[in-house]
């Protein structure tokens, strides 16, 4: 592995998440098998690699949605919380996008937004309004803020998600494959707000398909096979000089014909 | 045959509140009973290993009951295992209550289950606790999506409170049978008491079926 090979652009010497040989088994299958990974403060990081090789594991574990088998995460230079109290307290720093979007059906827009502030943060009713009404505005649907989410397109809602995610003022966002399950269409518009929050400092994990991406806004690139890490490296290196067979393998098949 | 209508009309007071009591012990049953549900059923659902045993032996021992024997039940056993006399309406009440409950509790369990786990997980995400989760997301949409069973309940319930009129609660069908039986008009009675609950159950079922379309969620 030659990951010291890359230079590592925002290497700020904070790490925001550090994974220390994280396993998560399901039963006899081992979904993660010793993952180590840093994150740096600033940073986005994407990981790569084919379907049910452990990205979407290691993203759920970190916020503890998923508890680990062995080894340990950091989130801010302390162990992720065992005990529900402590995980609640990191949850409320770190925002989540899923694939589903997973929106509330049976409030607006803004509500959906101003829930966590209101419920969680108990900020009170017009704070809550207003950081709903700053962040829909920031993601480009001020005008829907009355609108139900079964109204809204699979990107308006996907952007109504990163909008509640940072209604809360998290220091870290997890992106869990946000564009996978979106019409081809309305990918770009998704894209573009997750390039705005990279270009304002916001530290990303993001799992994704969406190579471009990748290459364009990442700053550091882990490609995971069967619940390891085969490679990572800036994403020059990555879609350049992949240093495995592995990664090789995996580049080449996403693009068709090749 | 000769059919004399104007005892229905003579009792016409005593029917009325016949009826308002109906009401009340159904709206006091489901007042009681839909809260109750919900906790039976997070508690099936999510409570530590002894209270759900607890909360399941509940639904089971109560939803394979018949209704009427738990009417009897309430009024000669509970007084003397509880040391506490009820009045028959509290008496009904409590063993309508305990029977809808344990319905309610399957009914709202089969929807706290039909919500998918990404609202939960998207919920918990934002940091809020379990009960926070389950009270502002889970629950309310669970709530839309069992209101046609709810309500199905409701007119069913609305029927079922005539049980309780064999403990002497004077209700409907109660003050109905009172009035049999001091005209002997059986054919009279019992038209009348048809009549009254189909007029007040019909537009019931109808309102239900209004606010099931009015509060549906799309996904």
């Amino acid at each position: 592995m030659s990951a010291g090979a890359s230079v590592r652009a925002k290497a700020s010497g904070t790490k925001a998440i550090r994974y220390l040989d994280v396993v998560k088994r399901y039963g006899a299958f081992t979904a993660l098998a010793g993952v180590a990974l840093d994150v740096h403060a600033g940073e986005v990081v994407c990981l790569i690699g084919p379907s049910g090789s452990g990205k979407s594991t290691l993203l759920r574990c970190t916020n503890g949605l998923e508890k680990i088998d062995g080894g340990d995460i950091e989130f801010e230079g302390a162990r992720l919380g065992r005990d529900e109290r402590a995980l609640r307290a990191m949850r409320r720093r770190m925002g989540m996008v899923f694939q589903n979007f997973e929106l509330f059906p049976h409030l607006t827009a803004e509500q959906n937004v101003a829930e966590g502030p209101r419920t969680v943060l108990r900020t009170g009713i017009a704070e809550a309004k207003r950081r709903a009404a700053a962040m829909l505005a920031k993601v480009g649907l001020a005008d829907k803020a009355a609108s139900y989410p079964s109204a809204l397109s699979g990107g308006q809602q996907q952007r109504v998600a990163i909008a509640r995610a940072l209604a809360m003022e998290p220091d870290v966002m997890l992106f869990d494959e946000p564009t996978s399950a979106l019409d081809p269409e309305t990918i770009g518009e998704v894209l573009n707000v997750m390039k705005v929050l990279a270009d304002e400092g916001m530290t990303m994990v993001v799992v994704t398909h969406e190579m471009s991406f990748a290459r364009r806004v990442g700053d550091w690139v882990a490609v995971f096979d069967a619940g390891r890490i085969v490679e990572e490296g800036s994403p020059e290196q990555i879609f350049e000089r992949p240093a495995t067979t592995r990664t090789r393998d995996f580049l080449s098949h996403l693009t068709w014909g090749a | 045959m000769t059919f004399d209508w104007s005892v229905v009309w003579r009792y016409r007071d005593a029917l009325a509140l016949g009826t308002a009591t109906t009401f009340l012990l159904t709206i006091a049953t489901m007042a009681i009973a839909v809260p109750c549900g919900i906790v039976v059923a997070s508690l099936r659902l999510y409570g530590a290993a002894p209270l759900r045993t607890f909360a399941t032996a509940y639904v089971e021992l109560f939803r394979n009951l018949p209704l009427i024997l738990v009417v009897y039940w309430a009024f000669y056993v509970l007084p003397i295992v509880t040391g506490v006399g009820l009045s028959a309406f509290a008496t009904g009440l409590a063993a309508l209550s305990l029977n809808v409950t344990a319905y309610n509790a399957e009914t709202f369990r089969a929807g706290i289950n039909s919500i998918r786990r990404g609202q939960l997980e998207a919920a918990l995400a934002l940091g809020m606790t379990r009960t926070q989760a389950l009270r502002r997301i889970v629950v309310p949409q669970a709530l839309r999506r069992v209101l046609p069973v709810l309500a199905s309940t409701w007119v069913s319930l609305f029927k079922d409170t005539s049980l309780v009129s064999v403990i002497a609660v004077g209700e409907l069908a109660y003050v109905s049978m009172q009035a049999r039986a001091q005209t002997f008009r059986v054919l009279e009675m019992l038209t009348a008491m048809a009549v009254i609950y189909w007029l007040l159950g019909y537009p019931q079922a109808k309102l239900v079926d209004w606010i099931e379309r009015r509060y549906v969620v799309t996904e």
